[in-house]
């Protein structure tokens, strides 16, 4: 077993590891930084394959949006101190069942995809970087535009949503 | 060994933070105040809160150090003087940054205390509102180098200097650099006659050295940034024959100055208020920043 391979499934079952934490704790902060940690090893994962870029990327974003996550959700349910004793699941049954059916789904895309034949050599993270921009803005252009695009109206739409309309004259 | 050396001068680095922190602050010049404030910290009790999350309240102070370094480690301070040329280096500044974050609304929330916590959320509202200064500025500096490297990024200045190049990007970045090391005006969340001390409320004895010491190499990196990102790196002036290392330590040394300056002549302010300002006009300038580097990159090559 190569170091790579050790590190990747070191990281591979941290990241669920954190991924199980984020259920097993009844405060909305706790949740969200194991939720952040499960990410940043995913991130970890990318840098033991040798995706610099994806992986700094990943441990980047994460940090932000789940610190983000940690406070919006600590805004709407007012609790600070995350003393409420919240309950970090829901609909248990159907959760279950979709985390088990997706879980199936990736093992199966996994095994059975002819993935062709495994690359021996791979450009240095300089030229991914470079070859990862070209991508982005070439081939694949529209996809990530629409999609930048899709999830900034989500967020525009569901903070909007959220926001309790202020009377005329009742504000402050 | 580059490491050795590194680490050795970020300690060096803190120290004179501490030192010119100590006089512009209190107009007292001592260099031998941070030596016995340290030795003083370590000899202290430390007391610990009666109900901590164990966890965040230990990891608190040591992440935010650990991030701080991990900065620095792709900060080059000569040609051959970088712990790591990353490819993604410019990348890597902002992800290793954004563990200040983690590692403050740890602090903040772990020790169970409404001060710390308060510090800790008003952080994560300041992050809000530099974060995009942060990381649109390096993306203007990364346009001109063509390149992730913070090493390339030093040598495309050699011509022109960033500050010159992109002032825009120069001032925003530098505010959020303030505002990223939490010193004055952007302190709410240490504020010590408000909050009692913030974050740092409910730390004592050692681990409150760590987390002081996380902050002045926190400082000494930004600077360290804002002088590759801005300042053309080690290259001097022409005609002044110093070497590069010497150049890197006077300009980190002169803008660590003008930051606790800065922050001396402006009231504090709040980071709601901040928050509101970044984002009506910080974010469309530092848009526009981008917009102009990429029109002058593309015709004056």
């Amino acid at each position: 077993m190569t170091a790579q391979a050790f590190f990747i499934g070191f990281f591979g079952l941290a990241s669920v590891w954190f991924g199980i934490v984020v259920f097993r704790t009844y405060s909305m902060m706790r949740s969200a930084i194991a939720l952040l940690f499960s990410q940043t090893a995913l991130g970890a994962m990318f840098l033991s394959m040798q995706a610099e870029f994806l992986g700094v990327l990943q441990i980047m974003m994460m940090a932000t949006e789940m610190s983000i996550m940690a406070i919006f959700m600590v805004m709407f349910m007012m609790d600070p101190g995350g003393l409420g004793e919240m309950d970090m699941t829901h609909q248990k049954r159907l959760s279950l069942i979709a985390g088990f059916v997706s879980f199936v789904a990736a093992v199966a895309v996994a095994v059975f995809v002819d993935w062709g034949p495994v690359a021996t050599t791979f450009p240095d993270a300089a030229q991914q970087t470079v070859d990862l921009g070209l991508e982005l803005l070439d081939r694949s252009m529209l996809i990530f535009e629409t999609a930048g695009i899709t999830i900034l109206t989500a967020m525009i739409a569901a903070t909007a949503v959220a926001i309790q309309p202020v009377k005329k004259g009742d504000d402050k | 060994m580059n490491t050795l050396i590194i680490l050795v001068l970020l300690l060096l680095g803190a120290y004179f933070v501490a030192v010119l922190e100590n006089w512009i602050s209190k107009g007292r010049f001592q260099l031998g105040a941070p030596l016995f404030a340290a030795v003083a910290f370590l000899g202290r009790e430390s007391f610990i809160p009666r109900k901590p999350d164990q966890l965040f309240y230990e990891v608190g102070p040591v992440l935010l150090l650990l991030s701080a370094i991990l900065a620095a480690a792709v900060i080059p301070l000569t040609p051959d003087l970088i712990i790591t040329d990353l490819a993604t280096g410019a990348l890597f500044i902002n992800a290793a940054l954004v563990y200040v974050l983690v590692a403050l609304l740890m602090a903040g929330w772990g020790p169970d205390g409404a001060y710390s916590m308060i510090g800790g959320w008003r952080f994560l509202g300041q992050l809000i509102a530099y974060a995009m200064l942060i990381v649109m500025p390096i993306t203007a500096v990364a346009m001109r180098a063509e390149s992730l490297l913070t090493t390339q990024i030093v040598v495309s200045q050699a011509e022109l200097w960033n500050i010159v190049y992109q002032p825009l990007g120069f001032v925003l970045f530098f505010i959020a650099s303030m505002a990223l090391a939490f010193l004055p005006p952007f302190d709410m969340m240490i504020a010590k006659g408000e909050l009692a001390g913030g974050v740092e409320s409910e730390y004592s004895g050692m681990r409150l050295a760590i987390f002081r010491l996380g902050r002045l190499v926190l400082i000494i990196t930004l600077a360290a940034a804002t002088v590759v990102f801005y300042l053309g790196g080690w290259q001097g002036l022409p005609g002044i024959g110093l070497p590069p290392w010497a150049w890197s330590a006077i300009k980190i040394l002169l803008v660590t100055a003008a930051m606790l300056l800065i922050g001396r002549y402006i009231p504090r302010i709040r980071e709601a208020h901040l928050l509101s300002w970044c984002w009506i006009f910080g974010i469309p300038l530092a848009l526009l920043n981008i917009f102009i580097v990429g029109v002058l990159v593309l015709e004056f090559p």
